[in-house]
């Protein structure tokens, strides 16, 4: 135990948190310069995977806050059905999707990009959702219905924001022109629907022969 | 160690197990009667706003009367219920009095004078007789008013020959069914029960009169029975002879026309043979159901009518349609209508859209109108509107300001009984304080919405017990008072009569008073309501609007976020803003103040003291 806090100590301590606040703060760069950014990110290694899961982890948490602590009169949540599990998975699973299905897709249409760096890139093209959409949690709070179309704006903007930085993220990551980076999207969002399916069609097999041998099993208890 | 821990989860595996079916058996158990909807869509349980106090069986008021045979309109006016036997070919009048119902009388034949026995001709015959009534309507008048609006219509009455009267045409029929079709005991009636799959009906409930009410003729899912023709003229049945000023117009739908009678059953006019272009050679006016207005105008609604309603003037002339909504066709249809051939464009002219079903006027003039012949899509996206309320220009004026539209069931498929898809409306009514009540074939069920299109209780359902009805054949309902509706099921051929309860009295109290402008004295009765049913969103939304104009913006904002009606939130909070800014404005200012003036106060100090040191 002992081990593990002199670790974390000497992480605060040492070249590791220094790297990691550096590596962070890279995103701020990277939004607004996000061809130079992405570049450098993995080229450069001015990325860090700790930073990514950091900005993964904002996002998830953005999403529940929004959910959570918007103004009511922004927040059509059904609080009867909320799930945060479904919130939290809501976010990463696509997001793991995303990341494999780009992955296999730029393996075949010669992509650079190795699979951490697919997924650091994409985390670091989120950045402009926890960045705008905390302080739009605050705004919400204190604006009428009317004046809440900026709270919609805002948010919108992010939103745009993050798939251009996405884009962005395919093509300097993976040395692609605009037209193979948007083709290779594309692939990759057809492949995310066939991953789903193939997760499913083998979830409904498993299940389907597990009731298959229990049945078994209890005809053969029923017979003996 | 390891085995214990596996028990363990087995167990607790096995708990939620239990716990997951147990909590689905209670899910199960939500066959409430009378609900209103969520914000969300969900059924939410309320107390009975109508109670079944009486249902009346024609075959125990009256030895004469027998069995209704698919009966397919009802009017009530005062004490009388008048009820269209349609396929008995007969009007069936009833008189509540000291609360229970008995027959008054039945109406197979009327009088004609010799001057107005042209106007009742029909195939070559002068025909006195009902052929499938479908609706009738009944508007006060007295001697004087009538005779100066249409004429004088008394007179030398038309002599009819006895005897029995021309067969039907075209449609050839076993005479002895005819016979028994008009001694009205169909004994073939309880095996056509079982083929619209409700069998054992007179079995359950142990409702007695229940057994035949199918009538001649299968009454399978949406298939009319076929009509036939009377005969020989029956005369009337008269229990009671009342002095009435009553004006009678009767949809005698088979007879392709409208008769104009007065209370004594002397013919006044009639509405038939509508002349226009718009309405090809080879019409025929099959009037079903019908209402007459202040301006002796009369409304009638056709089968195959899709322009809308048909408007009459007093003389019985057709003026033209009413209420026929404007075709919007859009961009891509008009590209689109441009590739068709002409023959291609005639076969599509025809999908005119408006084909109401059923009308009724409120006390103020407005028609109330009913139309159930549209997709379930176009009922849940809005494009159709299963019920219009109707200005003198046609006009749909009908507020729809709820979180859903009055379309009935906003979940079609949920429910236990066989019947789902959207709640089609088969009959409207409506009450003095705009509250307006529909009623749903689909499920048996009557909606009732507020003036500003809020659903404020649905009640009813399809089954056997009191307050049930059969599927698909609820045909017509009508209050004689404020506070009674009485529903006609046409396949039981059995009346329920619907009395509000308290709770019902308390909401339309609410009502009158916010309408009136006491919203103090509303939210009060809101209150009150809250305590019988705490599901009822618009109780909240009365209260939080009376907090809103006393200023207790804080409590209104609480209420409102209840009944999740934002708009009315917006407005609260916006007030509370205010104040809030307002009450603390000062400190703020203050502060800001002294964060200004402080440092240029010491820096003022600091250069008095270097003006004082150097000095």
């Amino acid at each position: 135990m002992s081990k593990v806090f002199s670790g974390i100590a000497n992480f605060f301590k040492g070249e590791g948190w220094s790297h990691y606040r550096k590596t962070l703060r890279y995103a701020l760069y990277v939004i607004l310069h996000p061809f130079d950014g992405f570049w450098d990110l993995t080229h450069e290694k001015r990325g860090s995977m700790a930073a990514a899961h950091t900005i993964v982890i904002l996002t998830v948490l953005t999403h529940i806050w929004d959910r959570r602590f918007t103004s009511f009169l922004l927040n059509n949540t059904r609080w009867s059905q909320f799930s945060i599990w479904l919130n939290i998975f809501g976010i990463l699973v696509p997001l793991i999707i995303w990341v494999t299905a780009n992955w296999c897709v730029t393996t075949l249409l010669d992509g650079k990009g190795h699979f951490h760096e697919i997924y650091m890139g994409t985390a670091y093209a989120l950045t402009p959702y926890p960045l705008i959409g905390i302080p739009m949690i605050f705004l919400s709070n204190i604006v009428t219905k009317e004046e809440g179309v900026f709270y919609t704006y805002f948010n919108t903007f992010a939103l745009i924001w993050a798939g251009f930085l996405i884009l962005c993220a395919v093509l300097m990551i993976h040395d692609y022109s605009l037209g193979w980076g948007l083709v290779a999207i594309i692939i990759s969002l057809v492949g995310m629907a066939v991953i789903m399916f193939i997760v499913l069609l083998f979830f409904s097999l498993i299940s389907d022969a597990v009731v298959f041998f229990v049945s078994i099993y209890k005809e053969i208890l029923f017979r003996l | 160690m390891k085995t214990s821990t596996k028990r363990w989860v087995v167990l607790l595996m096995l708990l939620c197990m239990l716990l997951s079916s147990l909590s689905s058996a209670l899910a199960d158990d939500d066959d409430w009667y009378t609900y209103s909807y969520s914000y969300w869509g969900e059924e939410m349980a309320s107390p009975n706003a109508y109670a079944v106090t009486d249902i009346i069986y024609p075959t125990t008021l009256d030895p004469e009367l027998g069995k209704f045979s698919s009966p397919g309109g009802m009017f009530c006016i005062d004490d009388l219920v008048f009820v269209c036997d349609t396929n008995n070919n007969r009007i069936v009048e009833l008189q509540k009095a000291d609360g229970v119902y008995k027959l008054v009388r039945i109406i197979y034949t009327f009088q004609v004078a010799k001057d107005l026995a042209n106007l009742i001709d029909f195939e070559g015959e002068i025909d006195n007789t009902l052929f499938n009534p479908t609706d009738i309507y009944v508007k006060k008048i007295t001697l004087e008013e009538r005779i100066e609006t249409y004429g004088e219509y008394r007179g030398e009455l038309y002599e009819f020959t006895e005897g029995s009267l021309k067969p039907e045409d075209d449609t050839p029929e076993n005479p002895d069914e005819n016979t028994q079709e008009n001694t009205e005991e169909p004994d073939s009636a309880t095996t056509s029960d079982t083929e619209d799959g409700e069998g054992g009906e007179g079995g359950e409930g142990g409702e007695g009169g229940e057994g035949g009410e199918g009538g001649e003729g299968g009454e399978g899912g949406e298939q009319q029975p076929k009509p036939v023709k009377p005969t020989e003229r029956k005369p009337n049945v008269v229990r009671e002879k009342l002095d009435r000023e009553y004006d009678l117009y009767i949809a005698d739908s088979q007879h392709c026309r409208v008769l104009h009678l007065d209370y004594d059953l002397n013919l006044v006019g009639v509405i038939r043979d509508p002349k226009d272009d718009t309405l090809g050679p080879d019409y025929i006016f099959h009037p079903e159901h019908l209402v007459t207005d202040n301006a002796y105008r009369t409304y009638v609604q056709a089968q195959g009518g899709l322009n809308g309603f048909m408007e009459f003037d007093k003389d019985g002339n057709f003026t033209g349609y009413m209420g026929a909504a404007k075709v919007t066709i859009s961009l891509i249809e008009k590209i689109w209508r441009k590739l068709k051939t002409q023959e291609q464009k005639d076969r599509s002219e025809q999908f005119v859209p408006t084909e109401y079903n059923n009308l009724s006027l409120d006390s103020r003039g407005f028609i109330y109108a009913t139309i159930s012949a549209v997709e379930d899509q176009e009922i849940w996206d809005g494009t159709a509107t299963p019920v219009r309320k109707l200005n003198a220009m046609g006009t749909d004026i009908l507020i729809r300001n709820g979180n859903f539209f009055p379309m009935g069931d906003i979940s079609w498929g949920n429910t236990k009984h066989a019947a789902s898809g959207a709640s089609r409306f088969v009959d409207v009514i409506a009450f003095n304080n705009d509250t307006y009540c529909c009623l749903d074939k689909t499920r048996g069920k009557l909606f009732v919405y507020d003036f500003q299109g809020n659903l404020l209780y649905a009640f009813g359902n399809v089954g056997y017990t009191r307050g049930r009805f059969s599927q698909n054949q609820v045909t017509a309902m009508d209050n004689p008072d404020e506070e009674t509706i009485l529903v006609l099921d046409g396949l039981r051929g059995n009346i329920t009569e619907f009395t509000m309860t308290d709770y019902g009295r308390m909401i339309n109290e609410a009502i009158r008073l916010y309408k009136i402008g006491s919203y103090d004295e509303s939210a009060d009765v809101w209150r009150t309501i809250l305590q019988y049913n705490g599901n009822l969103e618009l109780a909240y939304v009365g209260i939080g609007r009376a907090l809103l104009r006393k200023g207790e913006y804080k409590e209104a904002m609480r209420y409102f976020e209840n009944a999740h009606d934002i708009e009315n939130y917006s407005k609260a909070y916006q007030h509370y803003r205010e104040q809030v800014v307002e009450k603390y404005i000062i400190y703020a200012v203050v502060i800001l103040a002294a964060l200004i003036i402080i440092p240029k106060i010491i820096r003022k100090i600091k250069k008095m003291r270097k003006e004082i040191k150097e000095a």
